[in-house]
């Protein structure tokens, strides 16, 4: 624990000096604290690049006995480029259970089972991440598996047609939630060309086709599961040197492609849109407000920019959260959701109302405050107290090798080293309030949006009336 | 598994664990044979806390009453979840509600609670730098509620929508095992959700919060769990605070183990869905305090491990025959599976049910899957587990106990409850019990506690008639597939579609959505 202690120590002293300035007292400026100490990364890590491409990035940590491997593929839905294919990056990681050239899934499973591993993967729309949690010693058998499907994956057609039914059972299990469906709506609205305007899970026509798509999926593993896309991370009780040498031995024969998907660019939006979905039983109304937003970015401050205003804006200290949420009660909750993604992202409020009369109300407040940060300034302590929540936050997420291997992966994948988090931290300190709002500004515009309505049976004319502009 | 991370639109209405119920009821028939662990976490000179002070720079809250749902009075359903949310979700009497949480912004800070049947937690994690004014904001808001009617109307519709559109209409999983605890606890102080039931939260008042938190929240009923770096006097004044409350009496309830009528039962959900969702299960009288208990786990988790694909019946239904996109068994109460791959700690209860979970299938081959359900459970109660499953599923277990509490807060949270079970250390009493089990100890506690003629079922479907129909009249429910099947598999199918469902008209229920949680 001794890194954890020196870590919270560095990691905070900005922040705190601000956090305890009383309110109403003039802003105090945060003394100029040297690179290392403003670090939110604090973890020593090494970065190994092998001569195929393949990046191994090793974090020792004190947590005793366990390491946590995340293998990070850049491929997701964003890859998804040829109609009909919505859903294929998700699906794919399905197949990466089916067993490889050398290793059954039954010795697969056998293998995790002994090592008391907690094993599992997940695929957003930019990145397919593999994970592992398990005992120190069987880091030698875990890596070897996992190279060995990462470099002979093997399966057959009727194992394949089997898997594709899974994936229609986890649709099937997301459909029975009307956020899931919001969700879905918004982004085929707000995106017409780019892949984003699908989801991770794909369209279920798509789905229902995939039993047919055999071959793809062969050439989706040739393109996408080869070293220059992968970035290996190993956290906890491990060593450098042991992490290097196993990854030597089972990733260093794996081939680098050749592959490189064109992904579509979005061309600017012209005109406000809006979609509303009819839900077939009983719900509460949804709303769901989006403009279109910049990619992440650890150099140009406006994605950090607006990422601090979402949380002074619609989060729940907001003053709209209060009125919404708390004083009139009208809806119950408030949500801003913006990712860090390669290429430019939404940003999107959502809220569930308690009526759906008051849809227009509802949705006229949300725009108003939009509006309102494109004018108005940011008081400095607010932002100030914002930055602190942020690191703060990061901090405490930051619980176990697993916690930070899992913060960690993300970042891995826009970037592929865990440097880049020191930038965007460091990038967000230099945030102004004039920064704030000129980003939102220059995104914050009625031709970048996009709303959504969902409310069962006759919620539509209510929830189409224009808002204020 | 292979979960799908969506951007996180999805509302946060996962009140998740929130609960409920109860009046009390004769203590159970037989003394239980319980294990004494070697240590126990909380000392004779601190008897009412479970302290685990580290060097970490964060600390962690436990906050816990041993109250719940199991005390809500009768007609009040839900009083102790409104009680619970009031206290962490509300104002105390100097404070309104924004202030705390313009207070706990800079610091990233949060307060949370969970109510189960007898235990209700509060909980919340600060870095040091934060520590005591952190702590002075909790502190106020367990010791000094302000219990405001603006806080009380917007928690309460709160509650009320979590039951009526969130899991009634939002999430038929969730729903499904709700509602088999609610059929099997009916009229036993556990038999309502934890949350409450709707016309019950209706009609509770502010007052009978206020009586509700006069009564419960006492120091008698407090154990105090602290873990991380916090210095070394602070316990003593977070007990020196915490003596502000009331002194009550502790006394211990004895929750039965209900008697269900024999024979198998369904209750099928009626709703617009796309797919059918299906629940199983029975209550067994065995606890984390029980000999058998070591055994029983093992035996769920080689049948049917959360969330892992080495579990049996995942084998069997999704991985073989790609029914769905899991299948899996406990023998302790897990809400909220569908959303996180380890349990939360603080769930502890004197009764236990096992139950499969079957999650939704195409409608189609619902009769199929549930009469594949029943098939691999009487296989399970008739053949046991080999001797290679046993020593797999044993060291699998030996060492997943560290991941489930890989982290300072689950390592509080299952120190309590091991406090609660009177068991010791829980990974050094995984280790030392599972080195001692035998085969033959898990065989026999299969057929001791696993093997029941009163199986009780919850399915959520659309076409509820049809499937009562087919099941009343045991129709074959022969199945297709869309790629070749190994021919084990084609004969296994060959049983299952005919498998029998022994049910009469009346013990075949059809329950309408609306009427779930009223």
């Amino acid at each position: 624990m001794k890194t954890l202690l020196l870590v919270s120590l560095l990691l905070c002293l900005p922040a705190v000096g601000l956090a305890q300035a009383k309110r109403g007292a003039p802003p105090k400026k945060a003394k100029p604290a040297s690179a290392n100490q403003r670090k939110i990364f604090p973890y020593n890590y090494t970065i190994d690049d092998l001569p195929n491409g393949l990046r191994l990035v090793t974090v020792p940590a004190d947590y005793p006995n366990l390491v946590a491997l995340y293998i990070v593929v850049q491929t997701g839905s964003r890859n998804e480029i040829e109609p009909g294919k919505s859903g294929y990056a998700h699906f794919f990681e399905h197949m990466m259970f089916r067993g490889s050239r050398n290793v059954t899934p039954a010795q697969r499973d056998d293998i995790l089972e002994r090592a008391g591993a907690s094993s599992n993967a997940y695929t957003t729309d930019d990145r397919t991440v593999y994970h592992e949690l398990f005992s120190k010693e069987d880091l030698d058998e875990v890596m070897r598996i996992e190279g060995d499907r990462f470099q002979t994956l093997q399966y057959a057609e009727p194992e394949y047609k089997t898997e594709a039914l899974a994936v229609l059972g986890e649709y099937n299990k997301n459909s029975a939630n009307p956020a899931s469906k919001l969700f879905e709506k918004l982004r085929e609205t707000a995106f017409r060309t780019h892949t984003y305007s699908h989801t991770t899970m794909g369209f279920i026509k798509d789905i229902e086709d995939m039993p047919n798509q055999y071959q793809y999926s062969l050439d989706f593993y040739k393109r996408y599961y080869r070293p220059e896309y992968t970035t290996i991370l190993v956290v906890g009780d491990v060593t450098r040197q042991r992490a290097l040498a196993l990854t030597r031995q089972h990733f260093g024969a794996w081939e680098r492609g050749a592959y490189k998907p064109t992904i579509p660019a979005e061309p600017a939006q012209t005109e406000p849109r809006e979609a509303h979905v009819e839900w077939p039983s009983a719900t509460l109304p949804y709303l769901a407000v989006a403009f279109r937003a910049p990619a992440y970015s650890d150099e140009n401050k406006d994605k950090v920019a607006l990422d601090l205003l979402a949380a002074i804006a619609f989060g729940t200290n907001s003053e709209l959260y209060q009125r919404l949420v708390l004083k009139e009660q009208k809806v119950d909750s408030v949500g801003v959701s913006f990712g860090d993604r390669v290429d430019p992202e939404l940003f999107t409020v959502q809220t569930r109302l308690k009526k759906v009369e008051d849809m227009p109300y509802v949705r006229e407040q949300i725009l108003a405050t939009f509006r309102r940060y494109t004018t108005e300034l940011i008081p400095q302590q607010k932002l100030d107290d914002t930055r602190s929540r942020r690191r703060y936050g990061f901090a405490q997420a930051m619980d176990s090798s697993e916690a930070i291997a899992g913060a960690l992966a993300p970042y891995l994948a826009l970037r592929r080293t865990p440097e880049t988090m020191n930038k965007l931290f460091a990038l967000a300190d230099s945030v102004t309030p004039a920064d704030i709002r000129d980003a939102a500004r220059r995104y914050f515009m009625d031709n970048n949006r996009t709303i959504v309505t969902l409310s069962q049976g006759t919620g539509r004319q209510t929830a189409n009336k224009e808002g204020g502009k | 598994m292979r979960r799908i991370f969506f951007i996180t639109l999805v509302l946060s209405f996962a009140l998740s664990t929130l609960t409920a119920y109860a009046q009390r009821k004769s203590p159970r028939s037989k003394p239980r044979e319980r294990i004494k662990g070697p240590v126990l976490m909380h000392t004779a000179a601190d008897p009412d806390a479970v302290l685990l002070p580290n060097r970490s720079p964060l600390i962690t809250f436990r906050i816990l009453f041993m109250t719940g749902a199991a005390d809500d009075p009768a007609g009040k359903e839900g009083l102790a979840a409104l009680t619970a949310s009031l206290v962490s979700g509300g104002g105390t009497r100097e404070l309104p509600f924004e202030k705390i949480q313009e207070a706990f912004y800079p610091m990233a800070a949060s307060f949370g609670s969970q109510v189960d049947k007898e235990m209700t937690v509060f909980t919340g994690t600060t870095h040091a730098d934060n520590l005591s004014r952190y702590y002075a904001l909790i502190s106020r808001m367990i010791l000094d509620p302000g219990f405001r009617e603006d806080d009380f109307t917007r928690i309460k519709t709160n509650l009320i929508n979590y039951l009526k559109v969130s899991l009634r209409e939002g999430n038929d999983e969730e729903l499904g095992k709700e509602q088999l605890y609610n059929n099997i606890y009916a009229g036993h102080p556990y038999g309502h959700h934890n949350v409450g039931s709707l016309s019950a939260l209706e009609r509770i008042t502010l007052a009978d919060v206020r009586e509700f938190y006069r009564a419960h929240y006492t120091q008698a009923n407090m154990v105090l769990g602290l873990a991380g770096g916090y210095p070394a006097t602070f316990p003593a004044k977070v007990k020196a605070d915490f003596a502000k409350l009331p002194a009550g009496t502790r006394t211990p309830s004895n929750f039965f183990t209900p008697k269900l009528e024999l024979g198998t039962h369904i209750d099928i959900i009626k709703r617009e869905t796309r797919s059918t969702a299906i629940s199983l299960g029975f209550p067994i009288d065995v606890t984390r305090a029980d000999k058998d208990w070591p055994a029983l786990a093992v035996v769920v988790s080689y049948f049917g491990q959360h969330r892992s694909s080495n579990s049996y019946l995942y084998q069997r239904l999704r991985e073989a025959r790609g029914l769905n996109y899991g299948d899996y068994a406990y023998i302790e109460y897990f809400p909220g599976g569908m959303f996180q791959f380890e349990p939360d700690p603080n769930l502890a209860r004197q009764q236990q049910i096992f139950q499969i979970w079957i999650r939704p299938v195409p409608p189609e081959q619902g009769h199929f899957v549930l009469r594949a359900a029943l098939y691999e459970y009487d296989k399970l109660v008739r053949d046991g587990l080999s001797r290679e499953a046993f020593e797999a599923t044993r060291e699998f277990l030996s060492k997943f106990s560290n991941i489930l509490t890989a982290t300072q807060d689950a390592q509080l949270g299952y120190a309590l409850d091991s406090r609660y079970y009177e068991i010791g250390d829980f990974n050094g009493y995984m280790r030392d019990q599972l080195s001692r089990l035998t085969l033959e100890d898990v065989n026999a506690a299969i057929k001791k506690y696993l093997a029941t003629n009163r199986m009780r079922i919850v399915v959520v479907t659309k076409d509820a008639e049809g499937l009562r129909d087919a099941i009343l009249a045991n129709k074959p429910s022969p199945m297709t597939y869309n790629s070749p099947k190994p021919q084990e598999i084609m004969d296994e199918d060959k049983i299952i579609e005919v498998y029998p469902i022994n049910v009469r008209a009346e013990q075949v229920r059809i329950t309408p959505v609306e009427q779930v949680f009223r």
